[in-house]
């Protein structure tokens, strides 16, 4: 809807020159607030490290001031802009319009850093209690970064890019991204990276300063979890949204673009894990630093192998000349935070941690983290296998079976330490732990009976179902004492007992996981009105073909009655991008698998071919996902953190650096 | 002391992690290639190849069989494959085949990928 508030023409070149001074602004205000919090935070002068967080804030209105420009000019239509014009038409509906601010590479550079600057905003606000040269260094870090961004926005990929001549009409959008996966996935994964500067500005912070004890850990702890919660969520639509849009049946295919998004997200798990062994017992300083330091640096190397192309992916993004900043910034960020390590963590606790035996909580945390580190090496070398073997000689890759065999047995054992870390008390073994690994041991051996009365003979299925199974025993034991001892105990120590239902939650996913990858059925078929396919049990009647004639495309509708729903997957061929398809999957879910209809092809005498799956329990993947994120938020809401209950043991909080 | 507790099983699970990274790339790494590249060298296992589709799609038994021909800037391999095709097929795309060179010259590919739109708009503005 054009909104003409000025002569049009006018009105237009001003949007567009007024987004890119606000960058440029803002690119000032954010080198500004780095340089003077530094400075400040060195001299420890209170006045201009507050002069410096304030300036952090005039960065981020700048950044806001530019995203309000950018989402004007898409929704009147400015295609003066290029952004604008190569993304959107005058045909694309407007939720979809709305979302092509981060649908391109520009714009969702522009929304990273738009969330970045009000995340870190948010997060400065009561940083002043971790000391002022804490929170001095944390704007610096965090203004250096945002500037960082800001540059790249301003100089080599602005979104307010002008063209010579205004075309009548942009081009619009491909239509397989016309779908409403399109509007929540990206803005929730681009959040989520964007989060992880907040926890590694401050471990960085608490570095420089010298201040190694838990307070950063407490300060970024619900910075933390959000990057994490928005990752997990971020993850889970993705596989959503391949598996109900993409039509190939699955779900993740460990393609670069999805590895880069997992890396992270097993490395912060580790990292919530950890800070918990130092939030209680002083332990493992640096090594959470290292994590969380670890953490952001496999976001920025995500996206310079995205952004890049240099790794051969099925996504073709726009390969942009911010590849080579992407990898500047690598490298800047990994010798800045490994001089820190090296110079300034030190090495405490060395003697202290004598007294811990390894079976205790604290040694299931490291076990799980080391487990965990495994993991993101092992997706680390499957994504640079191509760059680093085409350096020498000919270029490799890596496909499913080479995740499978080398992250099963690490996923195996983390499964394992699901089941009976939670068991082991901190410090010391004590005799009611033995009793308390009965019930994991119990449905551990009953899942494994049923699978072997059952004739499933395949070792890894032998092996994930019955310890996700363990994990659940453990879990609910857990639910089911507590509730008939202290039943109010599940809502005070909401932070513990959300933590289980996100284990629950992670076993339901793991049960879903292992069934639909072991028991996947498959077939092609094609049929003629009133012929039936059967897969493994679920028999399918193609009644018919429907094609219906709309605006920009032809659909082929086919129906297929199955019990008494009627499936309809379907094909669209669009004549103005050169006869592109677009298949839409039609899905049943029943209680134990879903039926999954693909529309391959028609043919003149009204046969149609199908590509029909059956995928067993998909649906508890999206459950037992759902659980996970529930469990997290509603564990966190509200919640005081350790430092109450700490208090109440009398145990310092804050321990001597 | 602190070392058998504590560095010990780190250094076990590090070799642990290292071996299967070790066993699982040699098994099943695959030489990614262009089409060039696959007509001057020779290789046992499967192989992927990155090509454009020419203007010679055929298709046949319901649209599951298709050949064309793939394409770089100097070579032309044809291809053979039995299966679905991504939405996003058609002559001009590029696609990454995976499977082997027989015998018979044709590439017998086992999966097919398309390189898919990540970026919103059609095609990039030249203007």
């Amino acid at each position: 809807m054009p909104v003409a508030l000025l002569d049009p023409a006018v009105y237009l070149v001003i949007l567009g020159y007024f987004g890119a001074g606000a960058l440029l602004a803002g690119l000032v205000l954010g080198g500004f607030a780095a340089l003077l919090s530094f400075w400040a935070g060195w001299r420890q002068a209170p006045l201009f490290i507050q002069v410096g967080r304030r300036a952090f804030y005039a960065a981020t209105t700048m950044v806001l001031l530019a995203a309000v420009v950018l989402e004007a000019a898409l929704l009147t239509h400015d295609f003066s802009l290029v952004y604008v014009a190569e993304h959107t038409d005058l045909s694309t509906p407007t939720a979809l319009v709305v979302a092509g601010f981060y649908g391109g590479q520009e714009g969702s550079l522009l929304y990273w850093t738009l969330i970045l600057g009000l995340l870190g905003s948010a997060s400065l606000v009561a940083s002043a209690s971790l000391g002022g040269r804490v929170a001095a260094y944390a704007t610096g870090i965090l203004a250096a970064i945002l500037s960082f961004f800001l540059f790249v926005l301003a100089v080599v990929a602005s979104p307010f890019e002008l063209l010579a001549i205004t075309p009548p009409d942009g081009l619009g959008l491909n239509p397989v991204l016309r779908d409403m996966g399109m509007l929540i996935h990206p803005p929730v994964v681009l959040a989520g990276f964007a989060a992880f500067a907040i926890p590694f500005s401050f471990a960085c912070a608490a570095l420089l300063a010298g201040r190694a004890d838990a307070a950063w850990i407490r300060h970024t702890r619900r910075f933390a979890l959000l990057a994490w919660g928005l990752q997990t969520t971020g993850l889970l639509l993705g596989m959503w949204w391949a598996y109900h849009v993409l039509g190939w049946g699955g779900y993740w295919g460990w393609d670069p673009v999805e590895n880069v998004a997992l890396m992270p997200w097993l490395a912060t798990t580790a990292y919530l894990h950890s800070s918990q062994v130092q939030e209680r017992r002083g332990r493992l300083r640096t090594w959470n630093l290292g994590l969380v330091i670890l953490a952001f640096l496999l976001v920025v190397f995500g996206t310079f192998i995205v952004r890049s192309g240099v790794v051969p992916s099925v996504h073709t993004f726009a390969i942009s000349a911010i590849g080579p900043w992407f990898l500047g910034f690598l490298g800047a960020c990994l010798l800045f935070s490994v001089a820190l390590l090296a110079l300034r963590s030190g090495n405490p606790g060395a003697v202290a941690e004598r007294e811990t035996p390894v079976v205790s909580r604290e040694g299931a945390f490291v076990l799980q983290n080391l487990l965990l580190i495994g993991a993101v090496a092992v997706v680390f070398w499957g994504t640079v296998l191509p760059l680093v073997s085409g350096m020498f000689g000919g270029e490799r890759v890596v496909a499913a079976p080479y995740y499978e065999r080398a992250a099963g047995p690490l996923f195996a054992g983390l499964l394992a330490l699901l089941a009976v870390g939670p068991l082991l008390p901190w410090r010391r073994l004590r005799r009611a732990t033995y009793r308390a690994l009965l019930w994991p041991a119990v449905g551990l051996a009953l899942a494994l009976v049923v699978l072997v009365v059952a004739g499933v003979r395949a070792v890894p299925a032998l092996i994930a179902f019955p310890l996700a199974a363990g994990v659940g025993a453990t879990v609910l034991a857990e639910f089911v004492r507590t509730a008939i001892r202290k039943p109010r105990a599940i809502l005070r120590k909401r932070r513990h007992y959300g933590a289980y239902l996100a284990h629950l939650g992670l076993a339901v996913v793991v049960v879903g996981i292992a069934a639909s990858h072991f028991g996947q059925q498959e077939k092609d078929v094609t049929l003629q009105p009133g012929q039936q396919a059967t897969v493994s049990g679920y028999t399918l009647t193609y009644t018919g073909l429907q094609q219906r004639q709309l605006a920009d495309h032809a659909d082929f509708v086919a129906a297929m009655r199955f019990g008494d729903q009627t499936l309809e997957p379907s094909r669209a061929t669009y004549a103005g991008l050169g006869g592109q398809a677009l298949t839409h999957v039609a899905i049943s879910t029943t209680p134990f698998a879903d039926v999954y209809v693909v529309l391959a092809d028609t043919g003149a005498n009204g046969s149609a071919t199908f590509r029909i799956f059956v995928n067993p329990l998909v649906v508890f993947i999206w459950a037992g996902g759902a659980a996970i994120v529930v469990g997290v938020v509603l564990g966190n809401v509200g919640e005081a953190g350790p430092a109450a209950e700490l208090a109440r043991r009398r145990i310092p909080a804050t321990l001597p650096a | 002391m602190l070392f058998l507790r504590w560095g010990l099983p780190g250094l076990v699970v590090a070799g642990c992690v290292g071996y299967l990274i070790f066993s699982a790339s040699g098994g099943s790494a695959e030489y990614y290639l262009t089409v060039s590249e696959l007509r001057t060298q020779t290789h046992a296992g499967d192989v992927r190849v990155a090509g454009v589709v020419q203007n010679d799609v055929q298709k046949s038994d319901g649209g599951l069989h298709v050949t064309f021909t793939e394409k770089d800037g100097t070579a032309s391999v044809p291809v053979d494959y039995s299966g679905p095709l991504p939405d996003i097929f058609k002559p001009g795309i590029t696609v990454v085949v995976e499977g082997k060179l027989g015998g018979d010259g044709v590439f017998h590919a086992r999966t097919l990928l398309a390189k898919c739109p990540s970026r919103f708009s059609t095609q990039p503005y030249t203007s």
